[in-house]
């Protein structure tokens, strides 16, 4: 059965009408996710851009979509997210878990590859692109739907928890022996941050090439919840600053403000200070993060018979390039005192 | 160990000869056909130093290890280097498991010794190692 057709037909039955789908268009993007646009038109006429997020074939990980979908749920209306519509854990007439959400139109994703992708709207659209995240840092948990799926760790645990996950992570799907990596893990553990200052909702995946903006400044949508997590605030702005987002422009951090003009914008929004030492740290930690992620990419790619081209990409070209910054991150944090 | 030549071209081919179902004939076929164009250039750019590089990072590792080992009693001085005699990349990158091998338990020895000067040769190597096997992108 096609998927228009199971989707009209969960559509027709949860809303309690005939509802035709249309203009269904798989949009690319993502390592192993599928993500489709679509027009749902109900009985009247009445036509509704949507977005599915569809977990791909023989997925393990079942609870993705539901910290994604509670993550929408959380933080629409707060910061620039879209509207959450459903969520099927069972995956229901679409067979795999899923969830459905209003689409935002006009909108535009930069390119990793792309130099300067914003323009002359970078100044603005980063002044957004970090308050918003600031903003995101100033909500309790406690408060948020997301936080009944979520664990919670101490303020000073936090940097522990998120070390071991990839660090096992990363032991799991090691392929060739990585002496880099594996220094940096050794260190981090060696010289931990002091407590964070609050424990927020982390985005996980906070970067550029995960927003949606019109092209003039304007940000418009928060994308790719999935990782979503609670920790230590200076984990999301590290990430968003980590140069493999930074569109080969070493002077702007995703490509949008100078590291002080961000982090004073974060600040701004936040109200945390963002001590060097500890940023650091978050900083060493994002690069190992982020090869964690393109080793298991890799090892995905090559057991899986080499069929997803876009996990040999990340385990190739992003492995590589985050092994200079850890590299040279290292030198720099040892030179500077780090055991 | 980041996905072989081999296996990406691979790739490739599973990505050109899978045919596309009617929700992904536009925009996503267009992303699959830009990512095919993306890791062309990457195994382009291996097949052109792919050998010179693990030749030559192998080189630089039995030199560091040559002149550090003997100062520590390594749990890894087992591992005998089998040799670059075998030029192909799977002999190279089989030889270079072994040296890596090595030299992390070395760095490990040279931490837990304090021994500064030490370390920071092999920091030094890394910067050179991840530099030589960095990879470019064209930009848009």
């Amino acid at each position: 059965m096609s998927l228009q057709i199971q989707l009209e037909a969960y559509l027709s039955r949860t809303t309690d009408g005939r509802v035709a789908v249309d203009a269904l268009t798989r949009i690319p993007g993502g390592a192993s996710r599928e993500t489709y646009s679509f027009d749902a038109i109900a009985a009247d006429g009445t036509r509704r851009g949507l977005i599915l997020r569809r977990d791909p074939l023989g997925s393990l990980i079942d609870t993705d979509r539901e910290v994604e979908f509670l993550a929408y749920r959380s933080f629409h209306g707060r910061v620039p997210v879209p509207a959450p519509v459903a969520l099927e854990v069972s995956g229901a007439e679409l067979e795999r878990p899923f969830f459905l959400m209003e689409r935002i139109d006009g909108g535009q994703v930069a390119s990793p590859i792309a130099r300067d992708p914003y323009g002359a709207a970078a100044p603005v659209l980063g002044h957004s692109f970090f308050t918003a995240l600031g903003r995101v840092a100033v909500m309790d948990p406690d408060d948020l739907p997301i936080a009944a799926v979520l664990a919670q760790p101490t303020a000073d645990a936090a940097w522990r928890v998120s070390v071991d996950q990839w660090a096992s992570v990363f032991e799991r799907d090691e392929r060739h022996p990585q002496p880099i990596i594996r220094a940096a893990i050794r260190r981090l553990y060696a010289n931990p941050p002091p407590p964070a200052e609050r424990i927020t909702v982390v985005h996980g995946d906070y970067r550029s090439g995960n927003f949606l903006h019109d092209g003039a400044g304007r940000l418009l949508a928060l994308l790719d919840w999935e990782m979503a997590h609670l920790g230590d605030p200076l984990e999301d702005l590290a990430w968003a600053c980590d140069p493999l987002w930074g569109h080969h422009d070493d002077t702007r951090v995703a490509g949008l403000l100078s590291l002080p003009d961000a982090v004073a914008a974060w600040s701004a929004a936040s109200g945390l200070a963002c001590d060097p030492a500890a940023f650091a740290w978050w900083r060493l930690f994002s690069a190992v993060k982020g090869q964690a992620i393109w080793t298991t990419s890799g090892r995905r790619f090559a057991e899986a018979g080499c069929v997803d081209l876009i996990l040999g990409f990340s385990g190739s070209f992003t492995a590589r390039a985050h092994d200079s910054v850890i590299a040279e991150a290292l030198c720099q944090l040892v030179a500077g005192g780090w055991r | 160990m980041t996905p072989t030549a081999a296996e990406l071209l691979q790739g490739i081919a599973m990505t050109v000869s899978t045919p596309c179902a009617p929700e992904e004939a536009s925009l996503f076929a267009a992303g699959r056909l830009g990512i095919v164009a993306l890791v062309s250039v990457l195994v382009m750019q291996e097949a052109e130093r792919g050998t010179a590089v693990r030749l030559a990072e192998n080189g630089s590792l039995r030199s560091l290890l040559a002149s550090a080992e003997p100062h520590y009693r390594l749990l890894a001085d087992g591992l005998s280097d089998p040799g670059d005699g075998d030029l192909t990349i799977t002999a190279l990158d089989a030889a270079n498991a072994v040296l890596r091998r090595r030299l992390i338990a070395l760095h490990v020895a040279v931490e837990s010794a304090n021994d500064a000067p030490r370390d920071i040769a092999i920091l030094e190597l890394y910067c050179h190692m991840a530099a030589a096997r960095s990879l470019d992108l064209p930009t848009a």
